[in-house]
């Protein structure tokens, strides 16, 4: 066979480069497709991990606080909250979510919603002052 | 020396192997950690080489901002601010208190009484961050407003004195941004030289971004998912006041937060105001007083004022930009 027969002429110093390309190929390979893609959505309650689903899962989910129920909604890659029972709205107002980092929080109900898992781009900004 | 072809071929993969290794190194930590905290969200940021290091200073900077929030926080029974606000007589305070208390009444006094901390009765009065907030009548703002301003609090040292009895001390347009700063202290004491604190948007950066200077979004005042701007900036502190952070609307009119001291009514020249300045105690109060004055006045304001900076987006949505501003901001 010509593989055999390449096999054959080849020096050990050949096999040596071969190997080493072989092995470099693979790493960058591996540390390419090994980044995670999936982002998570995780939500906090007195520091506590209450509620944790991926991000590109539909579904409405429904979290209790101190003062009743807040309905957060996953949907197209984006989470954000659709119905809350505090007064001045703040938590729905603040939109969607859906980079590594990003935060929405319903202080008097006391949920903290945030995004976790690999980014797929570096973003606009670091922080947002607001 | 010289090296044959299969020995120079060696060295060559020898170094191939260790770039790669290099390139594998994960460099610096970073431990980022968020908490409900003074009424939203704190974020802490930190890099270093030393990943415990940083979970503790992160920690004890949460920490140092819990104990701010008990000292100045007007809802709770025990703090120094509504001990003050009970007693009739001098009181003394904490150190940090006095600071705060001092550097508020220095703006106030350089604002002409646009930053005010004395709006205590007034806040309540309107409710703003109440379930049902009211718009109060001509008649209850006017007295709400009587005793109030620049002149209602001698500061001796720790010795505060209210020239009324009933005045009402509201350090919510300062104590946010010394809780940052101290947050920062603490972070400072454990070494740390590259790190960020986000309470809610009121930021103070220390350091670079690892190299490249932090970008900072500046929300856009009518739009809560675009960015009016991008800032570039490190080793600063910058907070934005907007009209749109806590409000109602009645009859099509929006209500917001931050009080004209002269009127008693929400202020009305601007839409939002970011201010740059060295410490988030500074930019917190400048970004109040900045927004209560109006983009003109506002930002001769913050011209006049040493190592600040201010982006004012006034009334009809128009743009005004310090001079310092203009080779940092890049625009969407």
């Amino acid at each position: 066979m010509a593989v055999t027969a390449v096999l054959r002429r080849m020096t050990w110093l050949d096999r040596v480069i071969v190997m080493a390309l072989l092995l470099v190929t693979g790493g960058s390979f591996a540390m390419i497709t090994g980044t995670p893609r999936g982002a998570r959505v995780v939500v906090q309650q007195q520091g506590r991990v209450v509620f944790s689903a991926p991000l590109n899962v539909d579904r409405t989910v429904t979290l209790s606080g101190p003062l009743g129920e807040t309905l957060l909604e996953i949907r197209d890659g984006h989470a954000c909250i659709i119905s809350s029972p505090c007064p001045h709205k703040v938590c729905i107002g603040m939109g969607q979510i859906a980079r590594k980092g990003e935060l929405l929080a319903c202080v008097p109900n006391d949920l903290l919603v945030s995004i976790e898992g690999q980014q797929q781009k570096e973003p606009s900004h670091d922080l947002l002052s607001r | 020396m010289s090296l044959t072809r299969s020995q120079a071929i060696l060295l060559l993969l020898g170094l191939l192997v260790l770039s790669l290794l290099q390139a594998c190194d994960r460099g610096p930590q970073r431990v980022s950690r968020s908490r409900l905290l003074m009424g939203t969200v704190v974020e802490i940021t930190a890099f270093g080489d030393q990943q415990k290091v940083l979970e503790t200073a992160v920690s004890e900077a949460f920490e140092a901002m819990e104990r701010v929030d008990g000292l100045m926080s007007a809802n709770r029974p025990d703090s120094d601010v509504s001990r003050l606000n009970a007693a009739s007589g001098a009181f003394e305070v904490t150190a940090e208190t006095a600071d705060v208390l001092a550097l508020g009444q220095h703006v106030a006094v350089v604002s002409g009484g646009a930053f005010d901390m004395t709006l205590g009765r007034l806040k309540k009065l309107w409710g703003i961050e109440d379930a049902n907030p009211r718009i109060p009548s001509a008649a209850d703002m006017s007295a709400a407003l009587v005793g109030i301003g620049p002149q209602a609090l001698k500061i001796e040292g720790l010795r505060i004195r209210k020239q009324t009895p009933t005045l009402q001390v509201d350090l919510g347009g300062i104590a946010k941004g010394f809780a940052i700063d101290q947050a920062i202290e603490v972070l400072r004491r454990f070494g740390v030289t590259h790190a960020s604190v986000n309470a809610g948007g009121d930021i103070r950066l220390l350091g670079d971004h690892q190299g490249r200077p932090w970008r900072i979004g500046i929300q856009h005042p009518r739009n809560p998912q675009a960015l009016l701007a991008t800032l570039e900036l490190d080793q600063v502190a910058v907070v934005t006041s907007g009209d749109y952070e806590r409000f109602f609307e009645r009859d099509g009119v929006r209500y917001h937060h931050l009080f004209d001291p002269h009127t008693g009514r929400p202020a009305a020249l601007c839409q939002s105001v970011t201010v740059v300045a060295a410490s988030a105690t500074e930019a917190d109060a400048l970004a109040t007083a900045a927004f209560v004055l109006g983009p003109e006045a506002g930002l001769r304001f913050i011209e006049a004022w040493p190592q600040a900076e201010a982006l004012l987006v006034a009334a009809d949505g128009s743009l005004v930009l310090s001079a310092g501003l203009k080779d940092r901001v890049r625009w969407p």
